[in-house]
């Protein structure tokens, strides 16, 4: 059982180090929308088409 | 049945593109129509292609563009109250935007940047329909406003506000991290009490038992803080509340885990109410989510028919903030635009429409010297108008001071839950003291304490505190997702109650626009009727004009050539066509001064009036028409869409319309007018439909954004299922709860299986919201 001394430190701290980011990421602003973002990254390819425009 | 290829609301008599000739491409209205050809002339046409392969995110009524410059946008005093900067010191401003549906409507929003100069960036929150766009230094907002109204997505600025946006995002984000700590506590914790309970022994267990305490102490303080705050004012309050038994067990739990630790006591719950907090939290929070959109809602200024108005200066007119125009201000009403103040006519001759005010729906006819009102609509020709009063002293503001007395002094109505859950927890309370002393008396203090503590987790009340709020959420989310907005989630068990309905006539189950059904021939004409019609109208303003002009295009009238064109305000119309002469007057059509055709003209019914009626009638509930217009219109539409004269009232004052609400409690109001708001406000539930004034919405519970009845018949549904379901979860756990009060009483269940069967109770009654009914989930799919 002497593994525990290392898996334990280790187990908290991994598990205290993704809350710390979730905070971090709270505290930024990343969960104020949750709704869009989901939606706008399936946008990204469609461009305005500027050659057409021009031409009009 | 065709679909508008712009809003895909269903069009009855769709109109085309003149190149169109093949008819592949319906709209509902001239404004989709206009949409569609802005797009396509800045080659964004492939918003139709991604809104093709997309979800509808929610649904749309048809466009209405305004001719709104939006130059008081770029007003010094009014930027100072509605902008703020972004890190690189450029404006930003927020606008609420109406029509925001689907992805595409992602897509043409955030690209704005590319195709209008000026413009820095744009983001949208779908969710809330509103969208930041940042300017150059030298941009101007007024271009973007107009960029938007012109694409169809009629802008709102919305205030700046920081303190209170600031507030309410930091309460949002704490709450989250509070959920977030208890989730990670929750699952440590679990992780060691699992090995705990498979027989971890002496060292190890004495470590694990350490662990579980430490990772408990932030859930008990930081975490559950909100629960010990409600519990603490509702005890200030001297009332009982469901945090109350919830905050006992926590801090009973937590204190006796802390204290079997000192004692070497091996064994603590701090798995299950650790779990219990997170559960809590996270259901709490997602009720919060859907409430706060209804919130945003509820701030009427989103739909403010018109906030712009024309003022007189010395060097012309400048387009001004509603808010800003003062008594003795002189302003120009255009035609179809909403007068903001009460006033004199100084120049003009027109009609007004007073339906939102009085419900009439006839037009008024006003000239010079005339006084006119806050709130009706000029429908024809420019108006110069003298302010007398505005805001606060108007006819509309007071009718509005009403009503926002009304709703403060509006008790909360007491609930089928929190009736419950008075009952629930004083029991839940009176039986662990009860307990307590009988095992005291038996065995002692710890084992008492134990007991109590049994009792308290087995209780615990995951259906009222968990289900219910979900079930409403559900039922919120899916009302949301059909265009109605309900502003909060008593209207579900109040709906649930009702069998009375009261409609507003004008506006409501009609159109609140007149219209010409037929045209009745007397005598043959020389020249095609709807042609005449069409060639005489065509510039017209006139309601009767417009509605007639309507008629015409429907049967296919074209222009011809005409000569002498002219219109008498008050009278009618008159031209020369062919050499013949024709005139338009008094629902007649005269050739060469012989009667050849007679019209006539009425508000028309919605689409769904009659049908939507029938069905509620079918459902066991009363319907009853309240007008202030006139016997005979009002009966002629009462006949149409079958209720009976004796429910049928009509030349109806505000007052006596709220004197008929207060005579029969629970009842439902539906309207759309100043004249209905004091009613609706008074109702059970009051409902504004699409299209309505302000001053209901700010009056009603629920607002529909879907043109139609429909909606109404859809939240009646939806609420009895919702009750249905509530009932359901109730007596699913108050059932469970009992037997387990019962094992506890008998000693026949430990605090460990009581951990286990709580969440297994939970489970069910979560299962069972979530199925719904079946009609919810037609409800849902549709």
């Amino acid at each position: 059982m002497e593994i525990l001394i290392v898996l334990l430190p280790l187990a908290l701290g991994l598990g205290a180090s993704f809350l710390g980011f979730f905070l971090w990421s709270v505290k930024k602003g990343q969960y104020d929308d949750v709704e869009t973002p989901k939606y706008r990254m399936l946008l990204e390819d469609t461009k305005v088409d500027m050659k057409k425009r021009k031409e009009t | 049945m065709f679909q508008c290829v712009h809003c895909d609301e269903q069009a009855l008599s769709p109109i085309f593109l003149p190149q169109d000739s093949e008819r592949k491409l319906p709209f509902c209205c001239q404004g989709c129509l206009t949409v569609y050809e802005v797009l396509k002339e800045k080659s964004l046409s492939s918003y139709y292609d991604i809104k093709k392969s997309s979800a509808i995110f929610r649904r749309r009524s048809p466009v209405e563009t305004s001719r709104n410059q939006y130059t008081f946008l770029d007003d010094k005093k009014f930027l100072h109250d509605h902008i703020y900067r972004n890190p690189d010191n450029f404006p930003v401003m927020d606008f609420y935007l109406e029509g925001i549906h689907c992805l595409a409507c992602l897509w043409l929003i955030e690209k704005l940047p590319e195709f209008l100069p000026g413009v820095c960036h744009a983001k949208l929150d779908l969710d809330k329909s509103v969208v930041s766009v940042t300017i150059f230094p030298e941009g101007k907002f007024s271009l973007v406003a107009r960029e938007l109204d012109r694409l169809g997505y009629r802008p709102h600025a919305l205030d700046r506000n920081e303190d209170a946006k600031r507030l309410r995002e930091n309460e949002e984000r704490s709450y989250l991290m509070r959920l977030g700590v208890a989730g990670a506590a929750a699952g440590n914790i679990m992780i060691y009490s699992f090995s705990l309970y498979a027989g971890a022994s002496l060292e190890t267990a004495k470590i694990f038992h350490v662990l579980t305490v430490i990772l408990a102490l932030p859930v008990f303080t930081y975490s559950a803080f909100p629960f010990y705050q409600s519990a603490w004012t509702s005890l200030k309050n001297r009332m009982v509340s469901i945090d109350i038994p919830i905050s006992m067990a926590l801090i009973m739990g937590a204190i006796m885990g802390v204290r079997g630790l000192l004692l070497n006591f091996e064994e603590n719950y701090f798995d299950s109410l650790t779990a219990l907090v997170f559960l809590l939290l996270l259901s709490r929070y997602f009720l919060r989510k859907i409430q706060d959109k209804g919130l945003s809602v509820r701030d009427m200024h989103y739909f403010y028919q018109n906030e712009s108005v024309l003022r007189k200066t010395p060097s012309g007119f400048e387009e001004v903030h509603t808010s800003y125009v003062k008594p003795g201000d002189i302003i120009k009403v255009r035609s179809d635009e909403f007068i903001p103040a009460d006033g004199i006519v100084i120049e003009g001759d027109s009609l007004i429409n007073n339906s939102l005010l009085t419900g009439e729906s006839l037009p008024d006819h006003v000239k010079k010297g005339h006084r006119v009102f806050s709130g009706t609509q000029n429908l024809g020709s420019d108006l110069l108008v003298t302010v007398e009063k505005t805001s606060r002293e108007t006819r509309l503001g007071q009718i509005l001071r009403h009503v926002e007395q009304g709703w403060s002094m509006r008790s909360r109505t007491v609930d089928l839950t929190s009736i419950v859950a008075r009952y629930f927890t004083l029991s839940v309370i009176l039986l662990s003291g009860i307990v307590f002393l009988m095992v005291l008396n038996e065995s002692g203090a710890e084992a008492g304490l134990t007991r109590a503590l049994t009792l308290l987790i087995v209780t615990c009340p995951c259906a009222l505190a968990i289900s219910v709020p979900l079930t409403f959420h559900r039922s919120l989310s899916l009302a949301a997702k059909n265009g109605i907005i309900v502003k909060s989630d008593e209207v579900f068990e109040k709906l649930s109650k009702s069998f009375k309905v009261f409609f507003d006539k004008t506006g409501t189950v009609t159109l609140g626009q007149l219209e010409v059904k037929e045209v009745r021939i007397l005598q043959p004409l020389l020249v095609n009727a709807s042609d005449v019609i069409f060639t005489l109208e065509q510039r017209s303003r006139h309601p009767v004009g417009k509605a007639l002009l309507d008629f015409a295009k429907r049967s296919g009238g074209q222009a011809l050539d005409v000569t002498d064109l002219r219109e008498t305000p008050g009278v009618g119309v008159e031209g020369a066509i062919k050499g013949i002469h024709y005139s338009i007057n008094g629902g007649m059509i005269f050739e060469n001064e012989s009667k050849v055709a007679s019209f006539c003209v009425k508000d028309g019914l919605r689409n769904d009036s009659a049908s939507v009626i029938s069905r509620l009638n079918k459902m066991g509930i009363e319907t009853s028409v309240l007008s202030g217009d006139r016997a005979d219109v009002v009966l002629l539409i009462s006949q149409e869409v079958g209720i009976p004269v004796e429910r049928s009232y009509f030349s109806m004052t505000p007052e006596s319309k709220l004197e008929i609400l207060r005579n029969s409690p629970q009842s439902v109001m539906v309207g759309d007018g100043a004249n209905d708001a004091m009613a609706m406000e008074c109702a059970s539930v009051g409902i504004a439909v699409s299209g309505a004034m302000d001053i209901s919405l700010r009056a009603a519970d629920v607002y529909l954004t879907i043109p139609g009845l429909a909606g109404v018949e859809k939240l009646f549904i939806l609420s009895k299922e919702t009750m249905k379901v509530v009932r359901r979860n109730l007596v699913l756990s108050l059932t469970y709860n009992s037997v387990s009060v019962a094992l506890v009483f008998t000693g026949h269940i430990s605090p460990l299986a009581a951990a286990i069967v709580m969440p297994v109770s939970s489970l069910t009654v979560l299962a069972s919201t979530l199925a719904g009914t079946k009609k919810m989930r037609t409800l849902w799919r549709s």
